[in-house]
């Protein structure tokens, strides 16, 4: 049973509309956002920002100059560790490599830490497919599992939940007593997942970043899941896009503490989980099988079309958490797994089925306020903008913008046009107005988009160069009286 | 294979591209000098250990400062016995069946905790540390699973965070800081720095930072009790790790180092092999 309503596969504006009109959300995304984005903005106000900011975004351009050298070492090393190492192009690679691990290892259950690029690919679907049972061990994402819902944001997966919801969920699928406690709700999936836990043969989490010069995995928690996933099972896998690394350790402690302060406002999370390869000779516990397998699906592309500043990205949320359209819409109505801005501009080049996908630039005001917030510092308006651009220039652009600004370019090429189309532009839209008492209220065709909400002001009577010729005239008139 | 050739020759065709607009063609690495540290600490052995209480309560951890081991030895008796009455005395329903493990305390083999002893003082109050060869099979996590308490050393602590890093090897099981309700870290002064930076560039001065972190499997930077904010941005503590954390920290009259003789020896081995393969 599912309780799920999301459908991501909906059009672009039916998803606007339903999560505009969903006052649940509102409240829930009312919330969250403002509180991560102030712990944000005081965790980065009590130290050097702007030096943190320069230098992570320094070593990021660093890793992907070097990309190629820097997966090569990382391979070496997490070999030479004992580990393995996959390389999957696609989603369906991926799915295909992880089935290929856990069917040779005998598993029937996965313990999954929190993350993104698995949602990406869809793993858990195909895991399951295969006949195992996936079990998701972040609060958030048990809690959207349980639902049936995708993630709605980077790093606070059911932001888009109140906890009356969460309490309803856990009743519903867990038989919970009737509680609006957090305490409680979490104690109860503690007891539940410890379970789980104990008995899965295999873990399978993503990767913060990972270290080339030491073949290390590093994940960043704060329940202490990804600690379990990587420490109890027979078998760990970490799945990594191929852009997250950092060439030394002390790069690795500088991004991780950028994304803590970036992401939810803290010095430090809970636990740094730092994996160099299976146990070794000795140990007492961890897994006795370790794999990587670092995944391209269509970040290549990414920085192939120009957008590889999008691939500096460290995954801290920030940018969701101060953008005014984020903070309307929530993560849903993208239709992506990534949402908000940073989701809008790798969306269209990650592999990803997206309906409406062209649309996602779109959902921006361009106010700046995601590359304000932005930990590396990404300009995610220009590349906004550029996705416009594109968007337009494969003549995906509706019929009438496309026709619109054809007029304008025509219009504006000629004084004679300009003039002209301004004296009837305010003659047409005065007479407009007046019959409906000053302001438009009405436009036929596409512009009825902007009339169904608010009132359309009509031109001025007069053009800024007539008032400027008759100030000019008053002006010469005035000094001829004066010299006489 | 040929996944992994297809991606890294597309990857340098592309990066050899001279109009690509990102990344720029000179990407400097981060050079140590420039490197900013981001928290900052400072002053002598009784001040960080100070800062890192503070530091740790903040993050609704505890903490304590200690001046000896033996004195470490008495606290310990004294907590686990306080913590005990406490479950106690908050236990609502029956009591839960836990196999005799309710008086244990799962812990690192002794001679990996910095202070001595610690097995016979327990006993004597008829507490019984365990310290499992293995853990990897469920019957061997069926004998620890009730166990409340977990007793650990660190390899370094620091100031600045309230920050501990715990790793693992033979003798040093993962387990005991993660699974018990409490987490007790045992923190001598000759293991507290100021800053994470600071540690990592002593490390990297002695050369062996890279070969440190390979050395062992796992390491784990803790700080503070486990903690959730997924339901709607609310705090809640102990989702899946301890949900106590207590630091007891403690002059054991060392110089300061973090290096232990087990690590140099062994680097010490591995520099030697490098030798004779050249």
């Amino acid at each position: 049973m599912t309780l799920s309503t999301i459908d991501l596969t909906l059009p672009y504006k039916t998803r606007v509309q339903d999560a505009l009109s969903n006052k649940h959300l509102r409240v829930a995304l009312e919330r969250s956002t403002g509180r991560m984005a102030g712990q944000r903005a005081a965790a980065m106000a009590a130290i050097d920002e702007q030096t943190l900011r320069d230098q992570v975004r320094q070593m990021k351009e660093h890793v992907l100059r070097n990309l190629p050298d820097l997966l090569e070492q990382l391979e070496r090393n997490v070999t030479a560790n004992g580990g393995h190492v996959h390389w999957a192009k696609e989603g369906v690679d991926l799915q295909r490599i992880l089935v290929d691990i856990a069917r040779k290892a005998n598993v029937q259950k996965v313990v999954k830490a929190k993350s993104m690029v698995t949602e990406e690919v869809h793993l858990n679907q195909a895991l399951q497919n295969a006949g195992m049972t996936v079990v998701e061990t972040d609060l958030g994402e048990y809690i959207i599992q349980l639902a049936g819902e995708p993630p709605s944001h980077i790093v606070a997966p059911v932001l888009h939940r109140r906890v009356e919801d969460i309490s309803d969920i856990f009743q519903r699928e867990l038989d919970m007593p009737p509680t609006l406690d957090p305490q409680v709700i979490c104690s109860v999936a503690r007891g539940i997942l410890r379970k789980e836990f104990l008995s899965a043969d295999m873990g399978v989490s993503g990767c913060n970043f990972a270290i080339a010069e030491t073949g290390t995995c590093c994940i960043v928690t704060n329940e202490g899941n990804g600690r379990m996933s990587s420490t109890l099972p027979r078998v760990y896998v970490v799945v990594m896009g191929i852009e997250k690394l950092a060439p030394t350790i002390e790069d690795a402690f500088l991004q991780y503490q950028a994304l803590c302060r970036s992401s939810t406002g803290q010095q430090c999370s809970v636990y740094l989980s730092m994996t160099s390869g299976p146990r070794q000779l000795g140990d007492t516990d961890g897994p006795e099988e370790f794999h990587l397998v670092l995944l391209d699906n269509g970040r290549v592309d990414m920085l192939a079309k120009g957008y590889g500043e999008a691939l500096c990205c460290i995954r801290c949320g920030a940018c969701l958490n101060v953008c005014p359209v984020y903070r309307e819409i929530g993560g849903h109505a993208y239709g992506s797994t990534y949402s908000g801005p940073i989701g809008a501009v790798i969306s269209p080049s990650i592999h990803l089925e997206v309906t409406d996908v062209n649309k996602l630039p779109y959902a921006s005001t361009l106010c700046g306020a995601c590359r304000e917030a932005c930990p590396v510092k990404i300009d995610l308006p220009r590349m906004l903008l550029e996705l416009r651009r594109d968007v337009v220039e494969e003549h995906d652009a509706p019929l009438f913008d496309r026709a619109a600004m054809q007029g304008f370019s025509q219009m504006m090429q000629s004084r004679f046009r300009y003039e002209t189309a301004g004296k009837l532009g305010s003659l047409g839209s005065n007479i407009f107005a007046s019959m409906s008492g000053g302001n438009i209220k009405f436009m036929p065709g596409p512009l009825a988009a902007w009339t169904n909400s608010r009132d359309f002001p009509p031109l001025a009577k007069r053009s800024f160069r007539e008032l400027w010729h008759e100030r000019q005239r008053q002006r010469q008139s005035i000094g001829k009286e004066m010299k006489k | 294979m040929a996944a992994r050739d297809e991606i890294l020759t597309r990857i340098r065709t592309i990066l050899s591209r001279p109009d690509l607009p990102f990344p720029p063609a000179e990407a400097p690495p981060l050079t140590a000098g420039e490197r900013m540290t981001v928290t900052h600490a400072e002053g002598a052995r009784q001040q960080l250990a100070k800062r890192f209480g503070e530091e740790l309560t903040q993050l609704y951890g505890s903490f304590e400062i200690l001046a000896s081991a033996v004195e470490v030895r008495l606290a310990l008796v004294n907590r686990l016995t306080d913590w005990a009455a406490e479950e106690e005395a908050a236990r609502k329903g029956p009591k839960p069946e836990t196999y005799g493990q309710d008086r244990m305390v799962l812990s690192w083999a002794p001679d990996k905790l910095p202070i001595a002893g610690l097995s016979e003082v327990l006993t004597d109050m008829q507490w019984k540390l365990v310290a499992p060869q293995q853990l990897t099979t469920p019957e061997a996590l069926d004998g620890v699973r009730f166990i409340r308490f977990g007793v650990t050393g660190v390899e370094a602590a620091f100031a600045a965070t309230g920050s501990m890093l715990v790793v693992s090897g033979a003798g040093q099981n993962r387990a005991a800081s993660l699974l018990p309700f409490r987490h007790i870290a045992l923190i001598p002064f000759s293991r507290l720095c100021p800053t994470i930076e600071a540690w990592l560039a002593t490390q990297r001065a002695t050369g062996n930072l890279a070969d440190l972190l390979r050395g062992r499997a796992g390491w784990n930077l803790i700080t503070g009790p486990s903690k959730s904010a997924d339901i709607e941005m609310n705090l809640t503590l102990g989702v899946h790790g301890p949900k106590f954390v207590h630091a007891i920290l403690f002059d054991d009259g060392k110089p300061e180092t973090t290096e232990t003789e087990e690590y140099r020896n062994w680097r010490i081995e591995k520099f030697e092999q490098s030798e004779t393969e050249e």
